[in-house]
């Protein structure tokens, strides 16, 4: 019987560019920017990659697709390389790749780059695509802050709370992560703001405002993952292994039938629940120290606290303003300052919160280091609330 | 078996420009247009044209009927394609047998009536449709007096809600208007030589040919439909010594001229206020002249209407002509959005599209859209039936206002509608402005322009939930 990724695989280096509107630099730069560092940090040097995987999103506004970016960019040594992409949950796929890769004993060292330009378009905000032939002679040409911004109304409606209050905790989202952003040199937003600031701010679909919704970044991550035998027999001491990587799509139930009410997210608390049962978590409250949850909007992250199992359902409002997941909080949620601050390459997401989650468990996560955190959680939203891809991976020591 | 209108409808646009607004802006160029500056006249919401009108005007005319009618003749001088059958869009978007005859009809303003003389005189079953939605130059005399609107009737033998009696027709190439090939407005002529040569000499001509048939003099009619101006109509009158209260309001003041369909519908308002045994005459002009001779039964009418239901207002003038595409306002990158049809695509999807079927699993009997090979519910495979959604009442679940993404009439209003408490789907909705959407309203889907293809003069259609 399979059993399951946990105490598999190291990951024994990582990189992180900095993040933000970085219009000196191409897809190229950036990944350079993280490789260099992952390199350094790692035990192996760049001839002994011997398998990797790119996570790019909207390959047609930047790099273009396949595995040549990555390959071109880097000048590796022809070995393989499997450009992937899931939405947001895109940097998480390129990581799985690699683990899975390292754990099925194809290679011994392998690695994973997550990569998004996107502040080559001309405007703010996520470039519209195609949603395909025959889904875009039908469903709405919605942007991602009118499709979350359903999350928040049917919350309301399901948990009959106060709009206002709702945009109050969701203000205090916001707030928290701006605080938490200050305090992260490669964050994009780096700037305090305040409850009442994020309540007025203008509207962008309601009711969204403008401190509701993430940044638009450019920026790159990148991880180097290695077998735990090949991490000992290097003489590797303290390192962070992969305890669970689970995966959980739509299969269009949301979208297309009314079991599903809108105020919760169906495909992450299927991921959770299986990402817990790989990593032998049976009490996620007391056993998660931090989370990076996928951010891209307020309401986003409190929803997703409650359908991680961290709070009860429909106490997430009360949890959020309560404190709970703050820097001081029983729970830290987005230390690094988020996709809110830390910002949103999309390919890169889910990399960039791995590489919070490795700089906490080693201890090396500067001003805004936790106590001694052993246990870290992510989690990437691919698409809208009513069709998505939900990735929750599970990191720790060993 | 008398053989006449089986049954009628009109459809008029929610939105409404008063002409006042139009006079405002427009008058210190134009200060002659003060005498036209009164009430107000129907625009088509951007997402609306001759198709989409017309094919509501259908629906309500066979809303009661089970059995669909052998043709469909669909009459506009404003279709949306020169070379794509604008009737087979509306057979289709109706879900009608591929058997159903259809065929446009155009080339003047009086084709509808044309078409129901026609009809008439081979006692053809079918329904006809009538819709226009002339847009005219800014400043002009048109762009007060025109309205947009459609009217449908289903025309048979039995039990028929008013008998065609007699009907003429006159063919005379006196150029009022026109309108060449490729040209978006109207050109139009003096209207004094309009009315003193043709309004009062072809359509008296035309009339009086239709008496003679009908061994009925003028005095007995009981309401007389001419839709021009109302200059026009009270000369014709005049002319023929009707009375003034006999002839059928134009509704100049809450409609505007609709071209096509105007003799219809007003018909259709006619015959909703006539009594048994009422003589109707109806009259379309333009090149020459059609009249119809109908007599009211005591059929009761099934369907009702009101065109001021859900009425609204454009905001101003200048809304008007964005949402006429009259002018270019900058809605940012995001309209540059490439809407390329793959209608291949659209071919093989066409009766989800077009016609709103979902699938029905006859396993679960779970409803869902788009109709899948798999039931997202029970699983079953190949299970679904199609089954339409089109005339089922939705219910809001959530939704939004979107400021960021692009629709010519911001904000783009979208979100999840429930459908028999079990089928979700998510849609643009149509017809609601800011503030008008609550979660749990009742919202009934209409055919709406989904995107407009700029690069290769395309238009799509779907369905939108719409105030109910």
């Amino acid at each position: 019987m399979a059993s399951g990724i946990k105490d598999k695989v190291a990951i024994v280096g990582m990189g992180c560019s900095k993040f933000g509107e970085r219009w000196d630099c191409g897809p190229e730069e950036l990944i350079l920017e993280a490789f260099d560092e992952a390199i350094q940090d790692s035990p192996v040097n760049r001839n002994q990659i011997e398998m990797a995987w790119l996570g790019l999103f909207f390959q047609e506004q930047s790099a273009g697709k396949s595995a040549l970016p990555l390959s071109i960019s880097l000048r590796l040594p022809n070995i393989p390389v499997t450009r992937v992409e899931n939405m947001c949950a895109t940097g998480t796929e390129a990581l799985r790749g690699a683990v899975y890769a390292v754990a099925a004993g194809a290679c011994d060292v392998a690695m994973a780059v997550g990569v998004e330009k996107l502040k080559d378009t001309g405007y703010p905000g996520l470039p519209e695509r195609s949603k395909g032939t025959f889904d875009d002679l039908w469903l709405p040409n919605s942007t991602a802050p009118g499709a979350f911004a359903q999350l928040a109304t049917a919350y309301s409606e399901k948990h009959k709370k106060n709009p206002k209050d709702l945009k109050r905790a969701m203000a205090h989202v916001s707030v928290k992560s701006h605080a938490n952003g200050v305090l992260n040199p490669k964050a994009h937003l780096r700037k305090e703001i305040t409850e009442e600031q994020a309540m007025n701010a203008p509207m962008v679909s309601a009711p969204l405002g403008l401190y509701d919704c993430c940044g638009v970044s450019d920026g790159a991550a990148c991880a180097i993952v290695m077998s735990i035998e090949k991490a000992r027999a290097l003489g590797l001491k303290n390192f962070v292994v992969v305890k669970a990587m689970q995966l959980a799509p739509s299969n269009g139930l949301e979208m297309s039938n009314s079991s599903w009410d809108g105020s919760y997210l169906l495909t992450t608390r299927i991921a959770s629940e299986r990402a817990y049962k790989e990593a032998g978590i049976r009490n996620p409250e007391k056993e998660i120290h931090l989370t990076e949850v996928h951010d891209c909007f307020s309401i986003t992250e409190l929803v997703v606290m409650e359908d991680l199992g961290l709070c009860a359902e429909g106490q997430g409002v009360n949890a959020v303003l309560d404190g709970k997941f703050d820097k001081d909080g029983k729970i830290p949620c987005q230390i690094d300052g988020g996709l809110k601050c830390f910002g949103h390459p999309i390919g890169a997401s889910g990399l960039r919160m791995t590489y919070e989650i490795y700089n906490q468990l080693l201890g090396r996560a500067g001003e805004r280091q936790l106590d001694s955190p052993s246990v870290g959680l992510t989690h990437n939203l691919g698409g809208h609330p009513f069709r998505n891809v939900a990735s929750v991976s599970i990191f720790g020591l060993i | 078996m008398s053989y006449g209108i089986l049954n009628l409808a009109p459809y008029v646009p929610p939105m409404r420009l008063e002409r006042g607004e139009i006079y405002g802006a427009v008058g210190w160029a134009v200060p002659s247009l003060k005498g036209l500056a009164t009430g107000e006249r129907a625009v088509a919401n951007w997402d609306e044209d001759a198709i989409t009108m017309g094919f509501e005007a259908a629906r309500r005319c066979l809303s009661s009927n089970q059995q669909p009618p052998s043709r469909v003749t669909f009459a506009s001088t404003t279709f949306p394609f020169a070379d794509r059958s604008n009737s087979g869009i509306i057979c289709s978007a109706l879900n009608m047998p591929s058997s159903v005859r259809n065929e446009d009809v155009f080339g003047s303003r009086r084709a509808a009536v044309s078409a129901l003389v026609r009809h008439f005189e081979t006692k053809a079953d079918g329904l006809l449709v009538a819709s226009d939605c002339r847009d005219a130059k800014p400043g002009s005399a048109q762009e007060m007096s025109y309205g947009h609107a459609a009217a449908a009737v289903l025309l048979g033998q039995g039990r028929v809600k008013a008998e065609i009696i007699a009907a003429s027709s006159i063919h005379d190439d006196l150029v009022d208007q026109y309108r060449s090939r490729g040209n978006r407005f109207d050109y139009a002529l003096e209207e004094r030589w309009v009315r003193e040569e043709g309004w009062l000499k072809t359509v008296p001509q035309a009339i009086d040919d239709v008496m003679k048939a009908a061994t009925i003099s003028t005095e007995n009619l009981d309401k007389v439909i001419v839709h021009g101006s109302s200059g026009a109509s009270r000369s014709v009158a005049k002319k023929l010594g009707i009375s003034p209260e006999k002839i059928a309001n134009n509704l100049y003041s809450s409609v505007g001229d609709a071209g096509t369909a105007h003799p219809l519908l007003m018909l259709a308002e006619a015959v909703k206020h006539s009594k048994e045994a009422d003589l109707i005459l109806v009259v379309g002009f333009g090149q020459g002249a059609d009249v119809v001779l109908l007599k009211r039964t005591k059929e009761k009418l099934t369907n009702d209407w009101d065109f001021e239901l859900n009425r609204r207002v454009v905001k101003n003038y200048t809304q008007f002509l964005s949402l006429r595409d009259m002018i270019a306002i900058d809605f940012g990158l995001r309209a540059e959005r490439d809407n390329r049809t793959a209608l291949s695509a659209f071919y093989r999807k066409n009766k989800e599209i077009t016609g709103m079927l979902g699938g029905r699993c006859t396993k679960c009997n779970t409803l869902q859209f788009p109709k899948s090979l798999i039931c997202v519910k029970c699983g079953a495979s190949h299970s679904q039936e199609f089954e339409s959604l089109a005339n089922m009442v939705g219910r809001v679940k959530s939704f939004t206002e979107d400021w960021l993404a692009y629709t010519p009439s911001p904000p783009y209003i979208y979100g999840n509608v429930e459908f028999e408490g079990e089928a979700n789907i998510m849609l643009e909705f149509a017809d609601f402005g800011p503030g008008q959407v609550k979660v749990g309203d009742n919202v009934r889907l209409v055919f709406r322009i989904k995107d407009f293809d700029d690069k290769r003069d395309f238009r799509r259609y779907f369905w939108k939930p719409a105030p109910s």
